[in-house]
Order: structure tokens, then C-alpha cells, then sequence
């Protein structure tokens, strides 16, 4: 006989049957897809917009979103470079020779701080965190230009910046069939390994689930929610300001607009991968697939020769085909979770 | 024997005074109906009792010690639970989640303390079966009929072994059928011999399942017998001040 639990479990893992069917389609469209060097800038590529898609997957799931990300990472970056490279022309950094591993420190610390501050804003001073954090998104990006005055700050063949180099862009060793792994997918590899234990397996996960899910109640039962939001926003800040360690090593020429337009990419990469926006419903599991099929997309895309002119428009027809399955995986669940109780 | 003594609870807030010297007894294993007008002090007795305010004035017992609640915590870890309206469900999580939620049983995996889900679904598959009731420790709250929700909080009651379960209007804005469904959870939880003290102003639901009667007019205790020993029409006078005391 069937087994409804099956059906749920296929129903709940649908991202990836339809990254499998997107990367079949693409291995027909395209000669040079399935090459290792393909696959492995598929994953180079989906290794930043992972850790940041990450970051926000615990914003959401707690009921929150969070827009400033993007800006994070930018500023994230330049201040990660500029606090190790020279003054002056070419290089445009503030001349303090900083240790480039305390910068990083300095860089990561930031990162977190900045969510805490969101974060504070968002729960002591009672405002919406829409608006908060899309504040803090045009804050941020106008204190990059502000502090840089448009100047590109430039870690370009400086041994300071190889630290991060090191994370954006160095092979770590060779896999066959995948190409080479670079250290920035073994790194987001293991952010979300380990997120995925915080969500699932701690009791901080449980707790987000609960306050996405119903607040009220959560605050009932003694969960400390004001704090567990301002935890889950430094959270974001700090992978944001990860990401931007990656995307520094990867760019080297940090420009003030780093980043610019991102949070789009990260919010459809959080929702292709089924996390809720009225939160307490995703997992990383779906995160990853959502940033994994988003990449693969764009890389096969690019080998097909797409016009930039229509990038976009595929770009954003996919997002609304995959919130369509999306709709219709959640409404398939519920039908078959009443077929289960009726069957009883 | 009584589980928990009121002594002359006094409570002011500024100049108003909230409740003026309540004494009042809860038997073990009784449903005490309190009613009163809106502002009559049921709410803030309730809250008192629940560790969200501190008395003024007077003492308060809990199986024969003197006790003090500085934070609902303190009152939830006594025994002393309060159950919402909602009954504080968590609808996208599983039955045993929303059982579990803040108490998950935990294993150590080096420094790491991890949920023990094997352990959580099996005792919640065990309170069920206590409670007799078919809901699946797995099955997402979202889905469930109302009897499944109400075993759900009853579980969470057991398994906090609570002693005294308030309940604050439980029955104010739900429909007739969720009525139906609350009352049925109070007489569950008299049955496994909890204590419960119901607010409400609906005369029938409170004449439905409560042992005891205690009526509050302007902080002041005007009322307190048995539930049939006295009338509807009683009570209301009471309320009102058609009636002193009774």
C-alpha cells in the first residue's frame, strides 16, 4: 500500500528533484555544462549567497526579515582590507598595516555588532523590522561611500590580503567529477552543517520555530523572545560579514557598491528553498537547495549564451514558477496530512 | 486538603485599590469558578497567583509553605500553570514540540547539548497513551481537531506535573464547539486530580463544571460555596450588588 509518509517526505524534498531536472536540462542545452570547471563555479558561486541565505533562513524562520545583509558584507569587506592595506592612490586603505588575522576579527566582530544594534532597535525600541533593517541598509551602503569617498580600496598583490584570498578563492583539493573544491564551498559547507544542527538539534532552533510560529505563545511559555531576536539578527550579521570575508578574497578591489542588489538573490534563494516568509516553517536542507538550484541556473544561463536582456526576466520568472510549486507543495502536504488523520 | 491558601491578599495599584484582603482556599483535585464584573479583581488575583504581580499586602501557601513568586517561572516550576486561550499551541510544530517546547529532553554529544528526539517522541507517545487519546507525537498541530490540540496541552500539564491549572476567561472569544472542547479539558483535568481555578463571566460555563463558586465585587470576596448550593440567579446578584454577601 502507499505510504503516506513517503509522499511527505518526496513532497518536503521536491528542491531537489527540480535542481536535478534543471541540471539535466542544462547538461542538453550546453556541451562545456557538465565539465568540472563548470560544477566547480557552480559551487564557488553558491558558496557567498550560501552563507548569507543561511543568515537569513534564522531571521525568518523567527518571523523577521532582514534587508541590511547585503550591506553588511560590503562594509564588512572594506573595512576586512582597508584596515591592512596602505593610504594613498591604488590602494585607497587607511594606512594602519593592521595583522590581516585581527582584521578579519575586527571585519567578523563588525558583522555581529551590527546585527546586535538591528537587533536592538528592532525589540527595545519597538519598531518594525522591515523598516529597521531596510534603514539600516541605506546606512550602511552610505557610510562604504562616505568613508571611501568612491574610491576603490585594493588588496590586489598584497601578501597582507592573502588571508583573504585564501577563503575566496584558493583550491583546497580536487574532487573528480566536481573540479577543484575551493576553501569558500568547504567553508559554507560547514556553516551550514553546523546551522543545521542549531536549527534542528538545538534547543535555539526549537525555540526560533516557536516564536516564527506564535509568538504569544512562545513568550508564554517563558522563551525570552526579545533576546532570542536580537541573537538571531547578530547571527545574521556576522555570516553576512563572512560572506564578505569570502567576497573580499574573491574581488580583491573592494568597490562601494559591493553587493549592491543582492538581497534579492538571497531572499529568492530562502523561499525557493521553502522557507516561509511568515516564518516558522523552512529548514537548511531547503535553503541549500534553493542557493544551489539559483546558481546553477545562472551558470547554465551563461553557457547558453542568454542575452543579459532576458537574464533577468528567466531570473524572475523562476523565482514566481518556484513559489507556484511551492504554493502547491504546501497545499499537497495538508491535503495529505487530512487523508492520513481521515484514514485513522 | 487545601493546596493553596489565599490570606488576605490585598493588592493596590497607586491610589485604586485592585483586591482588599481576599482569603480564599483551593482544594486539591477542585474546580473553583471565580467571577466577578469586569474590574472586580478576578484578573489580578489570577495574576498574583501566577507569579505576574507581587501582593501588596498578605500571605500566600502552597501545600502548607509560605510563597513568593518574583516571575511566572517561579510559579510554573511550583506547579502552578496557566493556560491560554489558544492553549498556547505552536501550530507549525509537531505534537511533541509543542509538548516539549522549553523542556526538551537533551543528550550531551561532547560540549554540545542536542535534542533528544527519540526520547521526546517516546515519552510523548507514552503521555498520549496516559491520556488515551490517538494524536501522534509526530502530527503537526496545524492539522489537528480541536480534542487533539486540548490532549496536547493536557500532555504539556502532565508532563510539568502541574499541581493548579488557572485559567483566564478561557472561553471568551471562541465558538460555541471550542467551548464545548474547554469544558471538556477542565472536567480531563480535575479527573487526573489537578486543581483549577476558571475566570469567566458566562454564567452556564462556570455553573458547568466548577465544584465551587467565589465571587469578587470591587476587591472584595462577597461569595465563596459550593456551586450547588447556589444558583445563577444567585451569583448574578451578587455581581451586580443586588445581594451583599452570601
Amino acid at each position: 500500500m502507499f505510504s503516506y509518509n513517503r509522499l511527505l517526505f518526496l513532497i518536503d524534498h521536491l528542491i531537489w528533484g527540480i535542481l536535478v531536472l534543471v541540471f539535466v536540462f542544462f547538461i542538453f542545452q550546453s556541451e562545456y555544462f557538465l565539465t568540472e570547471r563548470n560544477i566547480s563555479n557552480i559551487l564557488t558561486a553558491a558558496a557567498v549567497l550560501g552563507v548569507l541565505v543561511a543568515g537569513q533562513t534564522f531571521v525568518l524562520i523567527s518571523g523577521n526579515f532582514d534587508l541590511s545583509t547585503e550591506s553588511t558584507l560590503g562594509l564588512a569587506a572594506l573595512v576586512g582590507i582597508w584596515l591592512i592595506v596602505p593610504a594613498g592612490p591604488t590602494t585607497f586603505g587607511g594606512g594602519i598595516y593592521m595583522n590581516p588575522y585581527l582584521s578579519i576579527i575586527c571585519s567578523l566582530s563588525m558583522g555581529a555588532l551590527i546585527g546586535y544594534i538591528i537587533g536592538c532597535l528592532i525589540t527595545y525600541g519597538n519598531m518594525h523590522n522591515f523598516i529597521v533593517t531596510l534603514a539600516a541598509l541605506l546606512v550602511i551602503r552610505g557610510l562604504m561611500m562616505a568613508f571611501t569617498e568612491g574610491a576603490p580600496v585594493s588588496g590586489f598583490n598584497n601578501p597582507s590580503a592573502d588571508v583573504f584570498y585564501w577563503l575566496g578563492h584558493e583550491k583546497a583539493f580536487k574532487v573528480p567529477g566536481l573540479g577543484k573544491i575551493s576553501v569558500a564551498v568547504l567553508a559554507t559547507g560547514l556553516v551550514y552543517i553546523v546551522c543545521h544542527l542549531i536549527l534542528k538539534h538545538h534547543k535555539f532552533g526549537r525555540e526560533l520555530y516557536a516564536i516564527g510560529g506564535n509568538r504569544d505563545a512562545a513568550e508564554a511559555l517563558g522563551i525570552n523572545v526579545n533576546r532570542r531576536i536580537r541573537q538571531v539578527y547578530m547571527l545574521s550579521g556576522l555570516l553576512a560579514a563572512l560572506g564578505g570575508w569570502m567576497l573580499a578574497g574573491r574581488v580583491v578591489s573592494i568597490q562601494s557598491n559591493l553587493g549592491e542588489t543582492f538581497i534579492f538573490t538571497v531572499f529568492a534563494g530562502a523561499v525557493i528553498g521553502g522557507v516561509s516568509l511568515q516564518g516558522g516553517r523552512g529548514t537548511m536542507l531547503g535553503a541549500l537547495g534553493g542557493v544551489l538550484l539559483l546558481s546553477t541556473i545562472d551558470r547554465g544561463l551563461n553557457l547558453m549564451q542568454v542575452s543579459v536582456f532576458w537574464i533577468k526576466v528567466i531570473q524572475g520568472s523562476v523565482i514566481l514558477v518556484a513559489m507556484l510549486i511551492d504554493a502547491q507543495r504546501v497545499r499537497l502536504k495538508e491535503l495529505s496530512i487530512i487523508a492520513t488523520s481521515e484514514k485513522k | 486538603m487545601a493546596i493553596l491558601n489565599l490570606k488576605n491578599i490585598s493588592k493596590n495599584f497607586g491610589a485604586i485599590v485592585a483586591l482588599d484582603g481576599v482569603s480564599l482556599d483551593l482544594k486539591e483535585g477542585e474546580v473553583l469558578g471565580l467571577m466577578g464584573d469586569n474590574g472586580a479583581g478576578k484578573s489580578t488575583l489570577i495574576k498574583i497567583i501566577a507569579g505576574n504581580f507581587k501582593q501588596s499586602d498578605g500571605e500566600m501557601f502552597f501545600e502548607d509553605q509560605n510563597i513568593e513568586f518574583n516571575k511566572p517561572m517561579d510559579a510554573r516550576n511550583k506547579g502552578i500553570e496557566v493556560v491560554y486561550q489558544d492553549l498556547a499551541l505552536c501550530d507549525n510544530l509537531t505534537a511533541a514540540s509543542n509538548i516539549f517546547l522549553t523542556r526538551e529532553p537533551k543528550k550531551k554529544i561532547g560540549p554540545f547539548e542536542l535534542i533528544d528526539y527519540k526520547k521526546m517522541f517516546e515519552k510523548a507517545k507514552q503521555l498520549f497513551a496516559e491520556l488515551k487519546s490517538e494524536t501522534l507525537p509526530n502530527e503537526t498541530v496545524r492539522m489537528m481537531s480541536g480534542g487533539q490540540r486540548q490532549a496536547v496541552a493536557l500532555a504539556r500539564t502532565k508532563l510539568s506535573k502541574a499541581k493548579v491549572v488557572l485559567l483566564d476567561e478561557p472561553t471568551a472569544a471562541i465558538s460555541v464547539r471550542q467551548v464545548a472542547e474547554v469544558l471538556e479539558l477542565i472536567r480531563q483535568l480535575k479527573k487526573q486530580g489537578i486543581s483549577v481555578v476558571i475566570i469567566s463571566h458566562r454564567m452556564p460555563d462556570v455553573f458547568a463544571v466548577s465544584d465551587r463558586i467565589a465571587v469578587l465585587r470591587r476587591g472584595k470576596l462577597v461569595a465563596n460555596k459550593l456551586a450547588k448550593n447556589s444558583s445563577p440567579e444567585e451569583v448574578t446578584a451578587l455581581i451586580t450588588g443586588a445581594i451583599e454577601t452570601a
